[in-house]
């Protein structure tokens, strides 16, 4: 196959045809995706991030038989058997008592056809609560990235471009928000939702407080944003774009950062991580998404507060600390792969 | 010198006053009714809070002036006492907010310590291994190695060391610091403290390892690609003192620099895993406060936080310029 086209090429440079006949060309993205799939790594991290969206969004639409905050009322029978000894004229005699206790909720059940991974502490099914967990895990995160992204681009851009005075401010700015406590701040934050004044409904808490946490944590991408376009400032086709006289936010939007963009997809996706382990930070500190609303940092929550858990139901905590470690390995495995791809030295 | 020495001084006061303007604000977004509620809450959970550190707590902040001038003057009363050191009064404790801090952050300084020491001490010859081997088979491991260390959440891997260690094997004690059970003095008060630290450190160590690995391998990658590198290789030198005499010394610029800016983490405590293990650190106070909404304290504690931060920035710039004669001082 591979010998045929050699020929045909020869043969085609016989009959004079144009030059980019005789080359195999590939447009630049071509050579990225090739070198993307051709990294091992990055293909589990796309399987893994794949494989978890369709898990939590398609997932409550297959499986239906549960609830995200429905309770398995099955109902439950405890036994508890107390032993007493008695001696009566010598001989021994064992009493063996067993109380037999029904409850309502089908609570800490143990995984079978019916819970596939069992049921937690109040009787909710995990698999299922998994899945919601997920879908909040995910959205929050790609919009506090997209938040991040639009403000560090947008800022970083105009600091960059215009230099001066403006990039002084902004960059003053950054200094200072880079010297803010991240998660210390959200407990500020998160106290002051609580009051009653503002009448924070529970389900909203982990957008506020996730707006908040990009409203301090864009510094990152605009000081990227603006080294980039401080360096390609320089470059001829920008002496070129000036010479013909093109407005600055053609400049800017066409040919600035369109050449910025690798960095930042880079940024983007090992951002991605790194909110996806705030958010379940906040969930498993009670400050996020508390129940009986599923987050997986809140299924893990339930453990701080019964060892009994934590050391015989493992079923309960184990599988949403898995799901948030393959969502964060997957988008830095994406991200590395990309970043691998997109740079122009490496060549493997 | 002397120049750089103090403009750099002058932005670390400026980018603090930033910051303490960021903070100040947040606290003033707290209805007084809200905080009103929270004291009423501590009162009623057994701690009393005197009326004279909620009146001097009011009066710090500049509270219940909602006019524009009363916010800036508030702003300016609380910047005059902060440079006195006076970060108000603990609801919970009844005590300066400063001394709850110096007094749990012994503890928090204490592991921090110590697993820095152990990172440092992991972290370098691997990524420098990584460096050299790159594409190799041990550079795959270090690899996947950083990768999950990054990707862990500590609340998450904490807990699970815990139940492997303590609660499974039962090799150490589950949380806190010391076995209440028993009095010990001397050298098995020490040993039993090093029991009671040795997961939570070792959390700590596996969690931040990768940062530093990562961060060695590729300055030491950088710092190999150098010309002065094909120098030293191409004049026959022998590989190990190439690496250890020309490389591995360019790499410790950014090494050294690194260590002024951890200087907010010695202090700062690890808030997820001192909650984890129960430890009396810093961090577990503050989550502590914040659950029982002693405002005093999550304020104090951030601006202590922040200064640190402050510092650790100018630290580094400084230390980069006394390290890297390259560094121009304009």
């Amino acid at each position: 196959m591979e010998e045929k086209k050699i020929n045909v090429a020869e043969e085609s440079h016989d009959t004079e045809a144009p030059l980019d006949k005789n080359v195999r060309l590939m447009s630049p993205t071509r050579m990225v995706v090739r070198r993307f799939f051709r990294s091992r790594l990055s293909i589990v991290g796309l399987i893994m991030v794949i494989g978890l969206f369709i898990f939590s969004f398609a997932g409550p639409l297959v499986y239906t038989a549960w609830g995200e905050i429905e309770l398995d009322e099955s109902g439950k029978t405890e036994y508890a058997t107390a032993v007493t000894t008695y001696t009566v004229d010598g001989v021994e005699y064992t009493v063996r008592q067993t109380t037999e206790k029904s409850l309502k909720d089908n609570f800490l059940a143990p995984p079978s056809s019916e819970h596939i991974l069992g049921t937690d502490n109040e009787g909710y099914d995990i698999f299922v609560r998994l899945m919601y967990g997920g879908r909040i895990s995910l959205t929050v995160s790609f919009l506090a990235v997209f938040l991040i992204t639009a403000l560090g681009v947008v800022l970083g851009g105009i600091a960059g471009y215009f230099g001066g005075v403006v990039d002084n401010v902004i960059m003053r700015v950054c200094d200072v928000l880079i010297c803010l406590p991240g998660i210390p701040i959200l407990l500020i934050i998160s106290t002051a939702l609580d009051a009653p004044e503002y009448g924070v409904p529970a389900e909203y808490r982990i957008y506020l407080l996730m707006a908040f946490l990009s409203l301090i944590s864009w510094p990152g991408t605009a000081r990227l944003v603006r080294g980039q376009i401080l360096s390609l400032r320089e470059q001829e086709y920008m002496v070129a774009a000036e010479a013909m006289g093109y407005s600055a936010s053609r400049k800017i939007f066409k040919h600035l950062i369109p050449n910025v963009m690798p960095q930042l997809i880079v940024q983007m996706s090992l951002s991605l991580g790194s909110m996806i382990l705030y958010e379940a930070t906040l969930s498993y500190l009670n400050l996020g998404v508390k129940a009986p609303y599923a987050a997986w940092g809140t299924m893990i929550n339930i453990i701080s507060t019964n060892q009994d858990i934590l050391q015989h139901h493992l079923n309960v905590w184990v599988p949403a600390g898995v799901c948030i470690v393959i969502a964060v390995l997957g988008f830095n495995f994406v991200g590395d792969g990309l970043r691998d791809a997109l740079d122009p030295k490496s060549r493997r | 010198m002397l120049k750089y020495i103090i403009k750099r001084l002058v932005f670390a006061v400026l980018i603090l006053l930033g910051v303490s303007m960021i903070i100040y604000f947040l606290v003033r977004l707290m209805p007084v009714d809200f905080i009103q509620d929270k004291i009423n809450a501590i009162n009623q959970g057994g701690a009393t809070v005197s009326e004279e550190t909620v009146n001097a707590m009011y009066e710090m902040y500049g509270l219940g002036d909602n006019s524009f001038m009363g916010i800036l003057g508030g702003y300016f009363k609380w910047l005059g006492a902060l440079f006195t050191f006076d970060l108000g009064t603990s609801f919970v404790y009844g005590i300066p907010v400063a001394q709850v801090i110096f007094e749990h952050m012994g503890i928090s300084f204490a592991i921090a310590l110590i697993a820095t020491v152990f990172e440092f001490m992991i972290a370098i010859p691997l990524g420098i291994t990584a460096a050299t081997h790159q594409y190799g088979f041990r550079d795959y491991v270090v690899t996947i190695l950083v990768m999950i260390g990054i990707s862990l959440p500590s609340f998450f891997f904490g807990n699970m060391l815990k139940d492997f260690f303590a609660l499974k094997l039962g090799w150490f004690p589950p949380s806190g610091l010391v076995d209440a059970t028993v009095t010990n003095t001397g050298l098995s008060l020490l040993w039993d403290y090093v029991k009671h630290m040795f997961i939570p450190i070792l959390t700590i160590i596996i969690l931040s390892i990768g940062a530093r690995m990562r961060m060695t391998r590729t300055n030491m990658l950088e710092v190999m690609n150098s010309d002065y590198i094909r120098t030293a290789r191409a004049k026959g030198l022998r590989e190990r003192a190439v690496i250890n005499k020309h490389a591995f010394r360019n790499t410790l610029i950014p090494l050294v620099t690194s260590l002024a800016g951890l200087l907010p983490s010695l202090f700062s405590g690890a808030i997820i895993t001192e909650q984890v293990f129960d430890l009396p650190g810093i961090g577990n106070i503050a989550l502590d406060a914040m659950n029982r909404g002693d405002i005093p304290f999550i304020m104090g504690y951030n601006m202590f936080l922040a200064v640190l931060s402050v510092l650790g920035i100018l630290l580094a710039d400084l230390m980069y310029a006394v390290v890297d004669p390259r560094v121009k001082i304009e």
